[in-house]
């Protein structure tokens, strides 16, 4: 600007012919008008003025050129990106303007706003700053079934009408509060606990969502609703415990049915595991007991082949063997019975005793039974066990 | 300095303080009413400049935006089943008609607030007391707001003013009765959770005694099918054995009655008391005795 320019003030009188005739230009323009204003009655004067007043009249049109011009200047304004500018004349709306550098009359005539449409705005409901602190008043709820909820949540909104926001509300943003909070209650009002606390939330946000714009189009604040986050749905404290019991009970359900499906898993396989053994036993017993019949089939054929060329010797020998086996691995008593008819005493329990003795020795030993059946007394019998023996190693020993 | 310029500004100045006095704007948001001498002689409703008379003639302006009007206390009404409800609602209205607006509540917006607030806590009263609390929280929420905006615009009309809506924000039940809420709520879910575990246990135990069941009836088959197969290992050991022995059931008797005897007295702890007569020790007591019986 060059009537801001230093060297303007120091070389005013060299330069009156090239420099101001724009200056002039618009005083005299000024000047006209004036006198259009007040009909002319100070044309001479007026006229005067422009053409006669040489030195002082140049100094005061310098000085009021220059208020003119800063005038003028008040009228640019620039809008910045994401802003419009609202231009009003004489308190009427004339228009929005984009963003760049804009012009418009100055005061009196015409006056701006401007208005910020694409910054996100956010209002809190329920909390302030921070989830934890809570505004219970606005957070807790009721819900269809009567039973309350606290819920914390925020609304974020653009501008998409600047000219309803600035003129058709008071207050366009406290709207929004308010109306967030009657939108939310409503659709909260309309809906179970179960259905806001658990499945529902997304729904909720998104017709709370709708229900604001609605209201908000109604009051024509020129707001859009951009984003509606619940932060925070739970059941108010007084109640926490046992919600999370409740919680608490699905999962334990969970869990013992898990069990339950882990002791089946457990007990059904060892089933078939012992099935299987089962059969396989039975397999096998039925191979071994087969076997068995063979081979014992196939040693009795042989045997009774030989047998047959020799019956008499051969079943003498087998008796024998038989019986020898028999007599070394048995205890003993032998009693003539034919030779006396008096009462014998034979302490079986006490030779079951001395046969279990594991050390006994002498336990096969061939008791000498009396030959006579002359009635012993008890106690000789009952010594003769190992008094017997003893007394037979005295003898033996000389 | 020119003769002329000081009367020339004392004019400006002059003709600019006429102006001023005879010039007024109307802004976008506003109506105006022009008084002349106290009494309303014109009614501006559109944005723009116009002129008066000046001294004469004054201007008073009216904010014609939609106005809020947001109860700092919420209001306690009763429902139709006698229950106390704290109720907090806003209400948006706005001037439409200025000079009715000046004339009826001297253009006080606070006058024209409580005025309002008392229209619509009457109707809010009448319609919560025809109303139980679940319509006013749930079912007719909408009904009653739409009832009583309908009944408070044209109430406000007499007053120059629109009533733009009526909401309820909030339907609280007071301290007390919450509290009862709160232990109804619990009880609820104590129910839940008590119902929750016992289906739990229920389905565990299904589940479990299905496994029993399913362990019983395999354990069962099988050993079915184990003697099945155990038996026809005996069926065939027993044809095999019975082809065999036909051969010499006389032999067979002896035989197999001399593996019994060797197989019954192999213990020490048997005890045989035997006859000396028997035909085992017939040679202890007469070595020359004849073989055989």
């Amino acid at each position: 600007m060059a009537w801001n320019d230093p060297q303007w003030g120091n070389n005013g009188n060299r330069n009156k012919n090239s420099g101001p005739p724009d200056l002039d230009e618009l005083w005299r323009r000024l000047n006209q008008r004036l006198n259009g204003m007040f009909g002319n009655r100070n044309t001479e004067g007026g006229g005067g003025f422009s053409s006669g007043g040489a030195g002082g009249g140049n100094l005061l049109g310098l000085l009021l050129g220059a208020l003119f011009l800063v005038w003028v200047a008040s009228g640019f304004y620039i809008v910045d990106t994401g802003q419009r500018g609202v231009v009003l004349r004489f308190g009427k709306y004339i228009e929005t303007t984009e963003p760049g550098p804009r012009w418009h009359l100055p005061w009196p005539i015409e006056s701006r706003e401007i208005v910020n449409i694409d910054q996100v705005r956010t209002v809190e409901i329920g909390y302030r700053n921070n989830v934890k602190s809570k505004v219970l008043r606005e957070s807790l709820m009721l819900t269809d079934d009567e039973n309350i909820i606290d819920l914390q949540f925020a609304v974020q909104y653009i501008l998409k009408d600047p000219e309803e926001f600035l003129f058709v509300n008071r207050a366009p943003e406290d709207t929004v509060l308010q109306v967030a909070e009657t939108a939310m209650r409503e659709i909260v009002g309309k809906n179970k606990m179960d259905f806001v606390l658990y499945e529902g939330r997304a729904e909720i946000a998104t017709r709370a969502k709708v229900l604001m714009q609605q209201i908000l189009d109604r009051y024509k604040t020129g707001i859009s609703i951009s984003q509606v986050t619940l932060q925070n749905i739970q059941p108010p404290e007084q109640v926490q415990a046992a919600f999370d019991d409740a919680v608490k009970a699905g999962q334990d359900r969970e869990r013992l049915k898990n069990e339950a499906e882990a002791y089946s898993n457990d007990v059904v396989p060892r089933a078939s595991g012992l099935a299987s053994r089962l059969k396989e036993e039975a397999a096998g017993y039925k191979q071994a007991v087969i076997a068995n019949a063979e081979g014992e089939a196939s040693r009795f054929s042989q045997i009774v082949t030989e047998y047959q060329k020799a019956p008499q010797v051969t079943r003498q020998r087998m008796y024998l063997d038989t019986m020898q086996t028999v007599m070394n691995n048995t205890s003993k008593v032998v009693v003539d019975q034919k030779g006396g008819n008096s009462l014998l005493y034979l302490p079986l329990d006490k030779l079951q005793q001395i046969a279990n003795q594991p050390s006994s020795g002498a336990s096969d030993a061939l008791l000498q039974p009396p030959v006579a059946a002359t009635p012993t007394p008890p106690a000789p019998v009952d010594l003769r066990s190992r008094d017997a023996l003893r007394s037979r190693d005295r003898e033996d020993r000389p | 300095m020119n003769k002329y310029t000081a009367p020339i500004l004392i004019g400006l100045v002059v003709v600019l303080v006429i102006l001023s006095g005879s010039m007024f704007t109307v802004d976008q948001r506003q109506n105006a009413l022009v008084f002349q001498l106290g009494e309303v002689v014109s009614v501006k409703k559109k944005p723009g400049l116009y002129f008066k008379l000046p001294l004469v003639q004054n201007v008073r302006y009216f904010d014609t935006r939609i106005l809020t009007l947001d109860a700092a206390e919420p209001e306690r009404f009763i429902t139709s089943e006698k229950k106390n409800v704290l109720v907090d609602s806003y209400i948006k209205w706005r001037v439409i008609d200025a000079r009715q607006f000046y004339v009826s509540v001297g253009g006080d917006e606070t006058r024209a607030q409580i005025r309002l607030n008392q229209t619509v806590n009457d109707g809010l009263r009448a319609e919560f007391g025809k109303r139980t609390i679940h319509d006013v929280v749930s079912g007719q929420r909408d009904k009653v707001m739409d009832l009583i905006r309908t009944k408070a615009d044209q109430d406000a009309r007499s007053i120059g003013v629109q009533v733009v809506d009526v909401r309820i924000k909030r339907v609280d039940l007071p301290e007390s009765v919450s509290e009862n809420v709160y232990r109804r709520m619990e009880a609820e879910r104590k129910q839940v959770a008590n119902e929750l575990r016992s289906t739990g246990a229920a389905e565990a135990e299904k589940i479990k005694a299905d496994a029993d069941r399913q362990k019983q009836v395999i354990v069962a088959e099988a050993y079915r099918d184990a003697q099945r197969v155990k038996g026809e290992g005996d069926a065939k050991a027993s044809a095999i054995y019975a082809v065999a022995y036909d051969k010499n059931p006389e032999f067979y008797a002896f035989y197999r009655s001399m593996q019994a005897y060797r197989e019954s007295f192999k213990n020490k702890s048997d005890v045989m008391v035997l006859d000396p007569s028997a035909d085992f020790f017939k040679y202890m007591k007469n070595p020359r005795a004849a073989g055989g019986k």
